[in-house]
């Protein structure tokens, strides 16, 4: 029975990926890779786009191509390539000359920082705020635990009434319902 | 027909301050006929805003150009269809058309509970009618959508002016999901009012016990489920008409419409605490009031051009109202809370930290982590403003890296919560539950990576998709052996009598399978590919396995716009395979254009192709193509999450219960067994 419930699973899942193909990244025709994954990370300062300088379409525009400040902007950054910058360095070149604003991302250093940090800490310190309020609530349960048993053995000959009966049934229920 | 709307907005109003004012006076004096009074006045408020909302839709259909909303969103060339949709197009429209929708609400709340639940609804009523009352203020006094045109004469009267065509909707506004996106997503906005006042009115009334939680199950789920459509018809509407090849791009409005729905889902996880162990009473009634004040923030961010935003579209300065209003709930939520918190008494304990109880906990926590990350995300160029003077930018890419981690914590989540036991999960039970999942998740992984899949997040995705899937698989694979053992019905039959049994739990493994599937769906994004190319008539361009060979183009006159067209013929591995005809739309009313993208869809991957239109410095034409994997299953999902929300609201079933009889001794062993502390579930049965 199990190894059939693990072939059924199998093929289900063999036919999941069957549809699913491998892929590698392509650019656009007139940018190289390089410069098209920089050119993502900067963005198009053409001040109508609000797009990547690697990505600028230009929505509800009369042309939804490249703008000629993305267009002058990737070839600047192709430029850094030939000169055998790194990305880094290119990415800083571009910073000094656009501005911060440039960036698509928060810088990771100043105040830029904290945005980057804050989802961090704010998981670990809620995390640790579980943890320590699940500890805190364990504590409380075995006091009824131990209570209920006692309690049942003082009234051993406890009277069963279709009411109690009922009542149990309804606990159990709506406890186990989902 | 402007002034009777006015008129009819004016009036509701009216009775909105009357229910405020005349419900509080009720709940002093406990007249029964002052909450008679309040309550209907309630109810004409929601009459009069459908009577002055339908007036403004007739003012457009009936092409009435000498009111000023109506002339800046509509034309006479524009179909009726649009017309209609030209409503919620613009500021003043949609905020009427909250109102509205609002109003649905407020009067299906008043009348089904008008005999019912008499201690909570006097409280219901004066909250419903405090936030209409917001609304309708703005609609009759800030933002009118019934300003007629007119220019001041020498008496220095104004004189009424008709114009005689107005300037037409947005273009790209003019696509049949615009209509049903944001009626979708104001419903979801509007819907959660619902939940808010019932929780306040609980608070406020000292009403206690589960009674708030249940009677707006219903209503939160509704609400839950127009937002979930909403969020996403809004993604495919940004997918087909935008042409940038995406549906997601973490823009302020797309987020401040993910912040209630991720605050709205945790809330509709961790109603099960107090609902099944009386527990975080506290912590749900304050889900509720932040969803409702998200919701407001949302409206607020996208109306006040706080934040820069492709939804410019309706940006004024009524934001400081926003603001205002936003204050006076929170003010309001802090008030309730901090007199009445006594009531809120929870049974907080815990059997054991492997249980329900602590996967709901870490849920809430992954949620409400995101809808910070998200919400701080979308501020932060304001922050940084105030505290550096600078504005930096914050963009997807911050986004996709802050919230993909937490996005696949919840759907480990959603593959093992479930199967925990309520109190405490035994050893036995986990390796029961989870051995066979694992197992396939991890072979899953493997065959993945063969076929290449080498981006780590796509990866892990598809693991934990796995994982999941399997685990709902095998749970409604339990739950009908045992139907079936029962009924001898086949496995389909035993299913669906599962489910109807106990449409909660297994609505929600839908819903559960249905997101699984929208993250697969995403984790297909990792392997886009995009070409751009200027065409002359007769090239080729290659994309993945596709060649796209333009045969020609053509031009079309059509009522509203003028329409380019290439012709393009798809061929993969050189056999021809179909054709497609993107489209650029010129509307020369507002001298815009939009695209019509032409998308091959596959479950396998898209062919997404976009005429990016004549490049002006060479004068030729330019293609756009992409191939996005596995797209169509974010879509699939939607509507399965949509489905399962849907059979979730179903009533259950009764199931035949066929009770043997037994002896006393027996039932006190029975009653033993069943004393919480001792109470030890076989996890994933009834």
């Amino acid at each position: 029975m199990k190894n059939r419930r693990a072939k059924f699973a199998g093929v289900f899942l063999l036919g999941t990926l069957a549809m699913m193909a491998p892929g590698a990244r392509l650019v656009l025709a007139d940018q190289s890779d390089r410069a098209h994954q920089v050119g993502a990370k900067l963005k198009c300062m053409c001040g109508g786009c609000d797009q990547s300088a690697a990505k600028c379409y230009h929505v509800g525009g009369q042309y939804s191509g490249p703008c000629d400040v993305a267009k002058q902007e990737i070839k600047e950054i192709e430029g850094h390539i030939a000169k055998g910058k790194s990305d880094e360095q290119i990415l800083q070149a571009m910073i000094a000359q656009y501005g911060p604003l440039a960036y698509v991302e928060p810088p990771k250093s100043g105040f830029g920082l904290v945005a980057w940090l804050m989802p961090i800490l704010l998981l670990l310190a809620g995390a640790a705020l579980v943890i320590v309020i699940m500890k805190r609530w364990r504590k409380r349960a075995p006091a009824t635990a131990t209570a209920a048993p006692a309690a049942a053995g003082v009234n051993g000959g406890i009277q069963v009434t279709p009411e109690l009966l009922a009542r149990a049934r309804e606990l159990a229920k709506r406890e186990t319902e989902d | 027909m402007d002034v009777f709307g006015s008129f009819a907005l004016v009036l509701a109003f009216v009775c909105a301050l009357y229910a405020f004012g005349g419900g509080i006076a009720a709940i002093i004096t406990r007249h029964p006929l002052l909450i008679k009074s309040a309550r209907q006045s309630g109810m004409a408020t929601c009459g009069l805003i459908f009577v002055s909302t339908l007036s403004l839709v007739y003012l457009f259909v009936s092409d009435n150009y000498s009111v000023a909303y109506v002339v800046s969103h509509s034309n006479r060339d524009l179909s009726t269809f649009f017309k209609v949709a030209a409503l919620w197009s613009g500021q003043e429209g949609s905020l009427l058309f909250w109102s509205f929708l609002l109003a649905i609400y407020v009067f299906s709340v008043l009348f089904v509970y008008r005999n019912k639940n008499g201690e909570l609804m006097p409280y219901v009523g004066v909250i419903l009618a405090g936030v209409q009352l917001f609304f309708l203020t703005i609609s009759n006094f800030v933002a009118s959508p019934f300003k007629a045109l007119g220019v001041a004469n020498a008496g220095g009267a104004f004189d009424f002016v008709a114009r005689a065509d107005g300037n037409g909707l947005n273009p790209v506004l003019q696509y049949p999901e615009m209509v049903i996106h944001p009626p979708n997503l104001y419903s979801g906005y509007t819907g959660f009012t619902i939940p808010f006042a019932f929780a306040l009115a609980a608070l406020l009334a000292r009403y206690p016990g589960e009674k708030w939680i249940h009677l707006t199950r219903k209503w939160t789920m509704i609400a839950w489920c127009f937002q979930s459509m909403g969020i996403l018809l809004g993604a495919h509407w940004a997918y087909a008409v935008l042409g940038w090849g995406g549906y997601w791009g973490w823009d302020p409005v797309e987020n401040a419409s993910l912040l209630p729905w991720l605050t709205g889902t945790a809330f509709l996880h961790s109603v099960m605490m107090q609902e099944k162990r009386g527990m975080m009473k506290v912590w749900n009634v304050w889900l509720v009031f932040l969803t409702f004040m998200l919701c407001i923030l949302g409206t607020l961010l996208t109306r006040s051009g706080v934040v820069s935003s492709v939804h410019a579209f309706a940006q004024s300065n009524i934001g400081n109202w926003f603001v205002g209003f936003l204050c006076i709930v929170l003010g309001v939520c802090l008030g309730a809370y901090f007199k009445n918190r006594d009531y809120l008494k929870s049974e907080n304990q815990l059997d054991s930290l492997v249980s329900r109880e602590s996967g709901f906990l870490f849920n809430n926590l992954l949620f409400l982590v995101a809808c910070i990350a998200v919400l701080s995300g979308s501020l932060f160029p304001v922050f940084s403003e105030w505290f550096t003077g600078s504005r930096i930018s914050v963009g997807a890419p911050f986004f996709n890296k802050v919230n993909i981690p937490l996005g696949l914590m919840i759907l480990f989540l959603t593959g093992v919560g479930p199967l925990l036991a309520w109190r405490k999960t035994s050893l036995d039970s986990l390796r029961r539950n989870f051995q066979l999942p694992s197992i396939i998740a991890l072979l899953a992984g493997i065959v993945a990576f063969g076929f290449g899949w080498r981006e780590a997040y796509a990866l892990i995705c598809l693991i934990l998709c796995a994982f999941v899937a399997c685990t709902i698989v095998q749970e409604f694979y339990r739950g009908a052996k045992v139907v079936r053992v029962r009924t001898g019905a086949d496995w389909l039959t035993a299913c669906v009598d599962l489910t109807l049994r106990n449409t909660r739990r297994y609505g929600g493994y839908i819903v559960h399978f249905g997101m699984v599937m929208i993250f697969i769906g995403l984790a297909g994004q990792a392997f886009n590919k995009e070409v751009e190319k200027e065409m002359p008539v007769g090239s080729t361009l290659k994309v993945g396995n596709y060649e796209l060979l333009l045969q020609s183009m053509d031009q079309k006159q059509e009522k509203n716009y003028v329409a380019e067209r290439m012709i393009v013929e798809v061929m993969k591995d050189h056999k021809p395979v179909m054709m497609l005809y993107p489209e650029r739309r010129n509307f020369p009313t507002n001298q815009e254009s939009g695209t019509m993208v032409a998308i091959y869809s596959t479950l396998r991957e898209d062919l997404y192709v976009v005429y990016a239109g004549i490049n002006p410095a060479t004068s030729q034409p330019t293609m756009h193509a992409f191939i996005n994997p596995l797209v169509k299953w974010v879509w699939w999902g939607g509507m399965v999450v949509v489905m399962g929300t849907i059979v979730a609201l179903l009533p259950n079933r009764a199931a035949v219960v066929v009770l043997s009889k037994a002896e006393a001794p027996a039932d006190a062993r029975e009653l033993g067994a069943m004393r919480p502390a001792q109470v030890a579930l076989r996890e994933g049965h009834d």
